[in-house]
């Protein structure tokens, strides 16, 4: 099956940055116009919920059911567009904002409606510079043309929309840490409930969506909720931007209809494993997602559900392939140093756990360790799971002790291959130990 | 952990810190609030700042993009110019190092001008990052002006291995290009331009690699 | 809270507890614990950090934070199934992974709440066997606070109190993940009124005092409660004590009194119990110490000499002590002369006003008032606890905060309004302000006073960080306070100085209709602790235990006559400079140190024929004594004191007295028996029931009834005995009658427009009592570092014109007294007022002050003729 592009159609032309070229290519806008001028946000909702589309940026929730519960009132009302793609693998939203800025926007404009919310913020990881310098850009020209400010197209409704840049903590990602880090704070996570929707940012009504969803917003509102379920499978509707990296000959975006086997992706649109080399396993939802053996992964298919169903998830759609020549425990050790580095260090499972495992791989990586030392990581990502505030803990952990889990002869033959005697003292190496000097 | 020195009047057994004889004395001053007339804050970041502080609901929400402004005008997030913002915004500077040491991209310590982080997560670390990284800090030792980094996920998997060098994204990189981006900024050249990831097309517009396409 | 009722099961048991109350507190109270960390109710909302509080609630997979839960009606909650011990055992193993091996150096251990969680919840062997992390420890967080990084579990409690409680933001955290750590800006000292109380609550070793390292062990030490008595906010303490010295203070806990925090002043403010500069026994002046029956008689010869020309000021006195004092020189020495304030001060009549419980608000009306007025005081520096309190309502109960004052206070930043006025102008002030609320409707241009000299002008607040508020919109004091259904009223006894201001207070109180509304009243912070217990003792001019006005009957059968017209402290002043009075009693006071005025006060204390002084330290006043007695502290002393709010409380004597040191009580009747007049009373209870029948609204009180939490005596039957307020309303202009001496005479003081001199623009002064200008901060070598010096507090535009720069040192003169002062420019001092510090050792603007404002002059000191 060849892509299916629809929020990367004419993605490769540099014109559709422009109004002018969003609106000739893509029929950019009127859609908004049409919401805007003849719409309800009830009709709004409806059409998204009806649609069927789950969120894009991981979680995998109903964006209309998650708009639908914000409060009706006169109170102020926000809309947070994530764009603090930060997961490794996940590469995505970054194309989107880089090549249809304006799809973005119109998503938000018409979500607004949706939620009543009068000021919107693009939260962008600061990393994306560039990307964040097109949104600047994309975003006075759509205030100067009249689709963002103050009575907008005369509809007596305002819409303010800023640019936030982030400045570099994957936990931004999660919903409650974006606003704090929104709100200027350090980016610490918030408990739930209260959930965002009734008390968010600045502590009013708050929508957050991935920027993928909310790319898909004016399609749905264009074309209908069954136009939408058209596309993919029954619980997994819609188009997918599925971001594929690792030892694939091709990697990159490709926007394919949800429910497409897993295989066709990553050989037929990524090329496949580099020549001469087999895949050993892969993630299929990033790096959060427990990792798949090629016999057990390749031949699902790629939607919500299906790697729900093999104990692993969908995520944010991105798919790091690694081959015969990938040392999952080093790629395990690699994994858990991203999370031990990102944890913000608000609760203790999480900051202590990520420091844990971290120092415990080294020393098995190194050969400085028994296979009871494997059972001890083991035991502490069950005890990380499930006990954490936010979902960070658990990003590591499962991914960990699937691949403790699924490749332990390889793990066991590192440390015996090291071939030290196990009951010597260890000394960690420094990278582990403490702040800054 | 010895006990400190000085016995109490009373119990010779006692150790007693001198703060119960004599008085610790602090050697620097507290800082809270400061006034704007005791920083000296520079017109325009002073502008920037309230400008920035009048786009949201709660001033507080500029706290990272005015710690932005500062990084910008210092190179780094120096004392005196988070005293600075401090002053403008009515923070505490406590406040605004709190946010900054959090994240990645702000740094409270000196850092050179030019900023190449390397990702090493991975997908970059399966197809070389590290060895990008290590010719990276070769290339640029000694070298004050520049600030060689490994980096978690820069969102750029597709170019792989790659950096990010002053902001921009460069990518797929060879160990031998680190070099010559780094000749390349000190001579005010374009860097890699072949490898700037603004140039790149699409993944599927690319020409699909056959079978024995590479050998 | 709504306060209903809900049924919740937990381990099968049916507890009671109310509705939106956190599943930790509701379990507590059905005696199931559930171990916590960073939890703690004092701070506010939960966090949900530490996780170690995880239970198990039927119908939810996942397992939640107890501490964040709010109760519903029948929740079923289980706390020992398998998976919650496994969390349990999970969370302490996680926090041990990094936490070093101090136990046994450790001052925490033995009182340690990880240690016992551990023990009970822990998963009693240690997996660990990497190296854990590292930090310079311990390293000074401030010169009284030490923090062992290594040791911290992050659970946010010291953080969240600096920004949450206290609102200095000025302990933080720093960096992110396992590399966080708690820290300032810079490595500046953490350096703030409050930031002792985070050793209090941090629970493992990592904050600890450096006053207490290595003193003691938890079993090698009592714990004795009584109530702090260095300031009006009367905190319960608990005093930490081994050998019978005290070692340390801490907090006990009274929702009603401090809310469980205390400053730093009571905190640190023990070792001054030893000092050399303690009176350790009787002396008298030039022959050094003497024995107990040498003094006593001395003082007593002393005393009869004067014939009757004898007064006396009380000042740091419990209220048996003040009772007594009152009765030694009403029926012993038969004179009405006595006072119990620094300056002038309102009449009987308003006194008695002030006392009717209508009128009156409690501390913990605070928390529910939906405005507040802060007027002509600076609770930071008067009454500490109450900042805390007043930012407690604002941040979490939504109050609206108005503040009305000289100068610039701490509680600003989160005021809606702000009006200044000029020094001495708060009854000009509090006449605009009852206008304002007079008016119906119509939006008031307040606190533009148009005296002379100060300009006050309701400034816009600044903005807050509360997001609903549109920023630039400045609203008045009446704005703020009108429509509001509960007001509560603090005021600074200092206003009432000046003549006027009681009355405008009043005006304003019946204005807002005050005594009609519930939880609404003034709270008085007044100058000294024990002020309100000492006026209720009958340490006035003009009216005796009880309020009562004054009348022969209570002067019993005393030799001398009795006589009605009893002078006030500036009366008393002024008395003994002419020598109309002979001999002085000074109980607990300083006048060369505390009291306005103090060449008049040197003059006086010269004149004086006999000087009888009681005193916990040798200061410039014993100095000038004859004879002087020593004093018990808080420490020491077996008495109750009134809170400004009503509430009695108990000191109890928790250390041994060092020295020679008798009980005031016993001293003061011996002092009566060797002037020829027994009282019968000789120790704490039976002075306590003399007190209590002496004083109406006081009777029935016993001392179970005051216990350890103290009982307002406004809740009790006795409250209706309070001598009821005049009919007729008190004159508005402040003219109080002259029978009785009141003390708000205004005296023979030149009026500020003629002290302008001549050239050099002159100013107007503003005096206030500066937290740390006294000798608890002297004597203390441990808050030696804090010891203020002389500070001239000027506005920018002032300072620009007389080419003034911070840290420059002037010398401030008026009428041909200067003190020397450090020039501190600051932003939001009014033009054309500046301000200096009361009680500082040097260059104490008490010696420029002379009854009423003052302008003055600034001169740089070098080009002041030598």
């Amino acid at each position: 099956m060849p892509e299916q592009r629809v929020l990367l159609e004419h993605a490769d032309d540099p014109a559709l940055r422009t109004i002018d070229g969003y609106k000739r290519l893509a029929g950019g806008y009127a859609t908004m116009e049409r919401a805007y001028r003849e719409l309800e946000q009830d009709e709004v909702l409806s059409e998204l919920e009806d649609s069927g589309l789950r969120g894009r940026g991981g979680a995998g929730f109903s964006m209309g059911k998650k708009a639908s519960f914000l409060p009706r009132g006169e109170m102020a009302k926000y809309l947070c567009c994530n764009a603090d793609e930060s997961e490794p693998g996940a590469f995505k939203d970054r194309e989107l904002m880089q090549r249809n800025p304006h799809q973005l926007i119109e998503g938000i404009a018409i979500a607004a409606l949706a939620a009543d919310a009068g000021h919107a913020f693009i939260f962008i990881r600061g990393e994306y510079a560039e990307q964040a310098d097109i949104l600047d850009a994309a975003v006075a020209a759509a205030y100067e043309a009249g689709y963002l400010g103050e009575n907008i197209l005369g509809t007596h409704r305002d819409l303010e929309l800023v640019v936030h840049r982030g400045a570099g903590a994957y936990i931004c990602g999660e919903e409650t840490a974006l606003l704090d880090a929104l709100e200027g704070k350090r980016g610490n996570p918030r408990l739930k409930p209260p959930f965002p929707a009734v008390q968010g940012l600045y502590g009013g009504p708050t929508l957050i969506n991935n920027v993928e969803t909310l790319a898909n917003v004016p399609h749905i509102v264009r074309h209908g909720a069954e136009w939408f379920k058209g596309f993919g499978t029954e619980q997994s509707p819609g188009t997918k931007v599925v971001s594929v990296s690792g030892g694939v000959r091709r990697p990159g975006n490709y926007e394919v209809e949800l429910g497409i086997p897993t295989r066709e992706l990553i050989y037929d649109l990524a090329g496949g494993p580099e020549h001469g080399h087999e895949i050993k396993a892969f993630y299929p939802g990033g790096s959060s997602s427990p990792v798949l053996t090629a016999a057990e992964g390749l031949d699902l298919p790629y939607s919500f559900e299906a790697m729900a169903e093999a104990g692993s998830m969908l995520g944010s759609g991105s798919i790091i392939v690694a081959d015969d020549r990938v040392s999952i425990p080093h790629m395990a050790l690699r994994t858990a140093r991203f999370y031990h580095h990102e944890s913000c260090g608000k609760c203790a499972p999480c900051r202590e756990g990520t420091n844990w495992t971290v120092k415990m791989l080294e020393r098995v990586v190194r050969g400085e360790a028994t296979p009871m030392d494997l059972d001890i990581i083991s035991s502490v990502q069950e005890n990380i799971m499930g006990h954490c505030l936010c979902v960070l803990g658990d990003s590591m952990a499962m991914p960990v002790s699937a691949m403790v889990r699924k490749f332990r002869d390889e793990f066991e033959q590192v440390i015996e291959d090291a071939g030290l005697d196990p009951h010597v003292v260890v000394q960690a190496p420094p990278e582990t130990m403490g702040a800054s000097a | 952990m010895s006990p400190v020195d000085g016995a109490g009047i009373d119990n010779p057994n006692l150790p007693v810190d001198p703060a119960v004889n004599e008085g610790r004395i602090p050697d620097r001053d507290p800082q809270g609030i400061p006034e704007l007339h005791e920083v000296d804050c520079p017109p325009e970041m002073q502008e920037r700042i309230e400008a920035l502080m009048s786009r949201y609901p709660d001033r507080r929400s500029a706290s990272i993009p005015a710690l932005w402004a500062v990084q910008e005008r210092y190179g780094w997030c120096t004392p005196e110019g988070i005293r600075q913002a401090a002053a403008v915004m009515r923070f505490t500077p406590a406040y605004l190092e709190s946010v900054a040491s959090f994240y990645d991209l702000l740094h409270t310590e000196p850092v050179g001008t030019h900023r190449i982080e390397v990702c090493t997560n991975i997908s970059c670390w399966m197809r070389g990052g590290d060895g990008l990284l290590d010719a990276f800090e070769a290339a640029a030792a000694g070298e004050d002006d520049f600030y060689v980094t490994g980096f978690e996920c820069l969102g750029a998997c597709d170019i792989a291995p790659m950096a990010s060098i002053d902001q921009r994204y460069y990518g797929p990189l060879e160990m031998a290009e680190a070099a010559t981006a780094i000749a390349q900024l000190k001579a005010g050249e374009e860097v890699l331009p072949e490898k700037a990831l603004d140039r790149r097309a699409l993944a599927g517009d690319v020409p699909h690699p056959g079978e024995g396409a590479d050998a | 809270m709504s306060g209903k009722e809900v049924t919740i099961v937990i381990d099968g048991r049916e507890i009671v507890a109310s509705e939106g109350e956190m599943l930790h507190d509701a379990a507590r109270k059905g005696d199931v614990e559930i171990p916590v960390f960073c939890y703690e109710p004092k701070l506010g909302d939960p966090v949900g950090a530490c996780r170690m509080c995880l239970v198990e609630i039927e119908g939810i997979p996942k397992l939640q934070t107890s501490c964040s839960t709010p109760v519903r009606d029948g929740m079923v909650v289980h706390t020992r199934t398998e998976q919650v011990k496994h969390a349990q055992s999970a969370v302490v193993e996680f926090l041990l992974v990094n936490h070093p091996l101090d136990c046994p150096v450790c001052d925490k251990g033995g009182e340690c709440p990880l240690q016992d969680i551990t023990q009970g919840w822990g998963p009693g062997k240690s997996r660990v066997i990497d190296e854990k992390r590292h930090f310079p420890k311990p390293v000074e967080l401030s010169p009284l606070v030490a923090i062992d990084r290594e040791r911290c579990i992050l659970c946010y409690r010291c953080v969240r109190f600096s920004q949450e409680v206290t609102e200095d933001e000025q302990l933080q955290l720093l960096e992110r993940g396992d590399r966080s750590f708690v820290g300032t800006f810079d490595e500046r000292p953490y350096v703030a009124p409050f930031h002792g109380n985070i050793t209090d609550i941090c629970p493992v070793g990592a904050l600890t005092n450096y006053t207490y390292r290595f003193r003691a062990r938890p079993w090698d030490i009592e714990q004795a409660g009584s109530v702090c008595t260095l300031c009006p906010s009367q905190c319960n303490v608990s005093f930490t004590v081994r050998d019978e010295k005290v070692k340390r203070v801490i907090t006990r806990d009274n929702h009603e009194v401090d809310d469980g925090w205390i400053c730093d002043r009571g905190r640190y403010g023990f070792e001054m119990f030893d000092a050399e500069e303690r009176v350790r026994g009787p002396h008298l002046r030039g022959d050094g110490a003497a024995d107990w029956e040498t003094a006593i008689g001395a003082a007593a010869a002393g005393l009869r000499a004067a014939g009757g020309k004898v007064a006396a000021i009380v000042g740091d006195a419990s209220n048996e002590e003040g009772y007594l004092v009152q009765r030694l020189l009403r029926e012993t020495l038969g004179s009405p002369h006595l006072d119990s304030r620094r300056s002038r001060g309102p009449a009987r009549e308003q006194i008695v006003r002030l006392a009717q419980p209508e009128l009156s608000a409690k501390v913990s009306d605070i928390d529910a008032a939906d405005a507040i007025l802060v007027l002509g005081t600076d609770p930071l520096h008067s009454s500490p606890i109450l900042d805390l309190r007043v930012r407690k309502a604002i941040r979490r109960g939504g109050a609206k905060l108005g503040v009305a004052t000289e100068r610039p206070t701490a509680l600003d930043g989160g005021a809606e309004a702000i009006a200044r006025y000029a020094p001495g102008e708060a009854s000009g002030f509090l006449v605009e302000l009852t206008e304002a609320l007079t008016e119906v409707g119509a939006p008031s241009s307040l606190g533009t006073s148009s005296k002379e000299g100060g300009t006050a002008d309701a400034m816009g607040a600044l903005p807050s960080s509360s997001a609903k508020r549109s920023e630039g919109a400045p609203t008045s004091v009446a704005d703020t306070l009108q429509g509001a259904e509960k007001v509560v009223i603090v005021w600074g006894e200092r206003i009432t100085r000046e003549r006027g201001a009681i009355e405008g207070l009043f005006e304003v109180a019946e204005a807002l209709g005050l005594a009609e509304k519930d939880g609404s009243g003034l709270l008085e912070i007044p100058d000294a602790t024990n002020a309100r217990g000492l006026r209720e003792a009958g340490c006035l001019p003009d009216a005796g235990p009880g309020l009562s006005e004054p009348n022969r009957s209570f002067y019993g059968s005393g030799p001398q006559k009795a006589r009605l017209d009893g002078k006030g402290t500036e009366e008393i002043r002024a008395a003994l400079e002419s020598g109309e009075l002979e001999a002085l009693i000074l109980f607990g006071v300083d006048p060369l140190r505390d009291f306005p005025d103090t060449p008049a006060w040197a003059r006086a204390l010269t004149a004086a024929k006999h000087v009888v002084t009681f005193s916990m330290f040798e200061t410039l006043t014993t100095a000038a004594s004859d004879v002087v007695f020593p004093l018990e502290t808080h420490a020491e002393k077996d008495g109750t004191v009134t809170h400004p709010d009503g509430h009695l409380q108990r000191v109890r004597p928790a250390a041994g007295r060092p020295g020679e040191i008798r009980s005031n009580i016993q001293v003061l009747s011996e002092l009566s028996a060797a002037l020829g007049h027994d009282t019968g009373i000789d120790s704490q209870p039976s002075a306590f029931a003399a007190l209590t029948e002496a004083i109406p609204f006081y009777s029935g009180i016993t001392d179970a009834d005051i216990g350890g939490r103290g009982i307002r005596w406004q809740d009790t039957p006795a409250a209706v005995r309070v001598p009821s307020a005049s009919a007729g309303a008190p004159s508005s202009l402040g003219t109080s009658s002259k029978e009785g001496g009141t003390a708000d005479a205004m005296g023979a003081l030149p009026s500020s427009s003629a002290k302008r001199s001549e050239g050099a623009p002159a100013l107007a002064l503003g005096t206030y009592r500066d937290l740390w200008a006294g000798p608890i901060t002297d004597l203390n070598p441990p808050l030696k570092f804090l010891r203020p010096s002389q500070r001239l507090e000027i506005a920018p535009s002032d300072a620009e014109r007389l080419d003034l720069k911070s840290g420059e040192k002037v010398s401030v003169s008026q009428n041909g007294t200067a003190v020397e002062a450090e020039v501190q420019i600051k932003e939001r001092v009014p033009e054309g007022v500046v301000f200096l510090a009361e009680g500082t050792a040097e260059g104490n603007a008490n010696g420029l002050l002379n009854g009423g404002p003052v302008r003055v002059r600034i001169q740089k000191l070098s080009e002041v003729p030598a």
